[in-house]
């Protein structure tokens, strides 16, 4: 009882600096340190008793009970002040005298505010990640480098596809991934992140616990202590609908590119402003550029101004009024080259069904074209034919009727005669019939000659000599009729023709200007020839009698017409030149004035 | 055998003027047979009869077919000389265009004298193609 009484332990306890109270067996707070009472908001003691221990913790109503089986535990509980609450944790242990006899109970108190603090923190930010992780489906894993123990968190697993229970090995984690590809390159990155502390972020495939093949994007990230890699912290996401919705995407631009591509037509995509967005090979391969040059070009900076102007109010129309051109033949005209095209222009509407520009789709019709023309013209060569065979057919039936039915009645003539003298004058007149049907048959088997020879064949000729040497031919007849003959035919001129009927024309058209020349003049023939487009025209003028083409010029070179009173007129020479130059092709034309003279063109077909 | 006071025959062809004036012998008796080698001399010299008053031709034998002037023009140029006498045209061709058949039809309509049209070859003349008013009478 002594030892109770000494007060200097007590003094020493006032001063101790972890909080500690002594409390009598009855729960009576006997002494405490200054920081205990502090604690507790209690001012000081007062000499002798101080407040019944259990009005501190009211918290625990076990407490009276707990201290009389004098032993040792610990109490957490909490003591509101001024609004603040302090979080303590309180230990009990009982109170032995010198004999080991419990007096009471020792009691030491923590302010374990700020652990609690942090624990709530941790907490919080659990939850917060916990929150992200069921939000974003991403997991997370950790792995110690040292323990070897890789965790994974539940929604890892989930996207692994295995029960909550599973613990998986680094090993494990790995044979995840897809064999192949995949495997080896989240192997690499793993060994990577441990000896080079690189971090990742990739798409690899992952083949679940269920066999489901899943798209995941995994990152990875070292965590380094003195150099060393001691854990590796990472995440998993389920990005399988993303990678195959973009992979569709990919193949429908893909497959959309091919096909735009692979089309025969010239495709291309304008904006509003008619700047080309998209051209595929065929557009390319018409302007000779490529994808890269033709992007953000107009038509102006493609073509001649009218051509573009036309063009861009087209666009105009189509986006304006959104009615599309279909199928218009079009013209077009790139570096001297002319294009036909079937062109077709659709209004392009983006997602929100507003105009935003024009697909335009052209066929080159160039090729059809040309054959249709050449079609057209072979049509109207036939049709020529035709109406040449027809007017043959009359010009022979007409020609041999006429001598058949002149013999016909010479014959009737005869069969009556009776006077020998006027007998023998009609046999002489049927000779001449004669000779008349011989001649004409010959006329008629030239032109049949003429026109039967489809495949006349052409020889380079030179025509300056050829001209010549018909003049030289005619030089006795030229003489003759003091015509001056001026050969204006240039030196270096090569024609392609029948050399016959070159030679059959000139003669023909010159012995002609001889034949018609004009009794008030010396006759003048000039022979002239220069290139044209299409090849090579001659011209043979004189200056004689001349012809009324207004009455004759459709007739001027029919068989057997003739204009002038002239016994050598046959009417023939015309009708075969003409023959003989359709026959290569060429056309000749004529230009007359009436006691002035006669110009005759012969265009030379160079092309066929 | 008829008589007539004058004749015109437009041919380029010799025979056929030869065979025209032989028939023209047995049938008629005429003192002015005129030959023309194409529809151009016929009608300076129609005109030129007709202008100062001479014999105007009752027949003309007229071919299709010739040059300068052929028939069709010539009983153009005919019809406009406006000549009253009545004159009997034969147009003598060796033709068997379906064109020149037409053309005919069309100038008979419009053509104020008598005209035929007769096919080669002919072997007699007949009194009608001198004249219907022997028939008419």
């Amino acid at each position: 009882m002594k030892a109770v009484e000494r007060v200097d332990p007590f003094y020493v306890l006032k001063q101790l600096l972890k909080a500690t109270a002594l409390i009598s067996q009855e729960g009576a707070l006997l002494d405490a340190s200054c920081s205990w009472l502090e604690m507790f908001g209690i001012p000081s003691l007062t000499e002798g008793k101080g407040p019944e221990i259990f009005t501190l913790f009211p918290e625990d109503i076990e407490l009276r009970r707990k201290l009389k089986e004098n032993k040792s535990f610990t109490l957490e509980h909490t003591i509101t002040a001024n609004y603040i609450t302090q979080h303590l944790k309180s230990y009990f242990a009982p109170w032995f005298d010198e004999k080991e006899n419990v007096i009471g109970t020792i009691i030491q108190t923590d302010d374990i505010t700020s652990e609690i603090k942090k624990q709530e923190e941790i907490d919080w930010l659990k939850n917060i990640l916990e929150t992200k992780v069921e939000v974003s489906k991403t997991g997370w894993w950790e792995y110690d480098v040292n323990t070897e123990e890789l965790f994974w968190c539940r929604e890892t697993k989930r996207i692994h596809q295995v029960p909550d229970s599973y613990q998986p090995t680094a090993q494990e984690g790995i044979n995840f991934f897809k064999s192949g590809y995949s495997r080896n390159k989240v192997s690499m990155l793993f060994h990577r992140l441990n000896s080079n502390h690189q971090s990742y972020d990739i798409n690899l495939l992952l083949v679940t616990y269920m066999g489901q093949e899943r798209w995941v994007r995994i990152t990875g990230k070292p965590i380094v202590e003195n150099g060393k890699t001691v854990k590796v912290f990472g995440t998993i996401k389920d990005v399988h609908e993303e990678v195959m919705a973009e992979t569709r995407i990919k193949e429908n631009q893909q497959l959309l590119r091919t096909l735009v591509d692979s089309l025969p037509l010239n495709v291309y995509v304008k904006d509003l402003e008619s700047r080309k967005i998209l051209v595929n090979k065929s557009e390319c391969n018409y302007f000779e550029k490529s994808a890269e040059e033709l992007i953000g070009k107009t038509d102006f900076d493609l073509f001649e101004k009218e051509v573009a102007q036309m063009s861009r109010e087209e666009d105009i129309q189509v986006m304006k009024n959104l009615t599309p051109i279909i199928g218009k033949e079009t013209q077009s005209i790139l570096n001297g080259k002319v294009t036909h095209h079937l062109t077709s222009k659709i209004p392009y509407f983006d997602l929100d069904g507003k105009v935003c520009g024009l697909i335009g789709m052209s066929l080159d019709i160039t090729h059809m074209k040309k054959k249709e023309e050449q079609l057209r013209s072979l049509n109207t060569t036939a049709v020529m034919q035709n109406q040449k065979l027809i007017s043959f057919a009359h010009i022979v039936s007409h020609n041999l009727r006429s001598h058949s039915a002149n013999f016909s009645m010479l014959l009737g003539f005869l069969d009556a005669e009776k006077d020998p003298t006027e007998r023998l004058r009609l046999i002489k007149m049927l000779r001449q019939a004669s000779d008349n049907l011989l001649e004409t048959l010959g006329n008629l088997n030239q032109v049949v000659d003429v026109n039967s020879n489809t495949l006349v064949i052409k020889k380079p000729v030179h025509l300056r000599h050829a001209v010549v040497k018909v003049l030289q031919d005619q030089s006795g007849l030229l003489e003759h009729n003091r015509a001056q003959v001026v050969n204006h035919v240039p030196e270096h001129l090569q024609i392609h023709c029948v050399p016959a009927y070159l030679d059959s024309i000139l003669l023909n058209l010159i012995s002609n200007a001889v034949k018609y020349k004009s009794p008030d003049r010396k006759l003048q023939i000039t022979i002239d020839a220069f290139e044209s487009q299409k090849g090579i025209d001659l011209s043979i003028s004189d200056n004689g009698l001349g012809i009324d083409l207004n009455k004759y010029g459709n007739k001027i070179f029919g068989m057997y017409k003739t204009f002038h009173n002239r016994e050598d007129a046959k009417g023939f020479g015309l009708y075969l030149v003409k023959n003989q130059i359709e026959a290569m092709g060429g056309s000749i034309t004529v230009q007359s004035e009436v006691d002035k003279g006669t110009t005759f063109n012969v265009s030379f077909n160079e092309e066929s | 055998m008829k008589k007539v006071s004058c004749i015109f025959i437009v041919d380029d062809d010799p025979i056929t003027v030869f065979g025209i004036k032989k028939m023209l012998k047995s049938v008629a008796e005429c003192d002015d047979i005129q030959i023309f080698q194409n529809g151009h001399e016929a009608h300076e010299a129609l005109k030129e009869r007709n202008n100062t008053g001479g014999t105007i031709p009752e027949v003309i034998f007229l071919d299709i077919n010739m040059p300068i002037m052929d028939g069709w023009e010539f009983l153009d140029a005919m019809i406009e000389l406006d000549i009253k006498e009545q004159i009997v045209i034969n147009m003598i061709t060796s033709s068997i265009d379906p064109l020149d058949h037409k053309k005919w039809a069309e100038f008979k309509d419009r053509c104020p004298y008598p005209l035929h049209f007769k096919n080669k070859p002919i072997f007699k003349i007949e009194s009608n193609d001198l004249g219907c008013m022997e028939i008419a009478s």
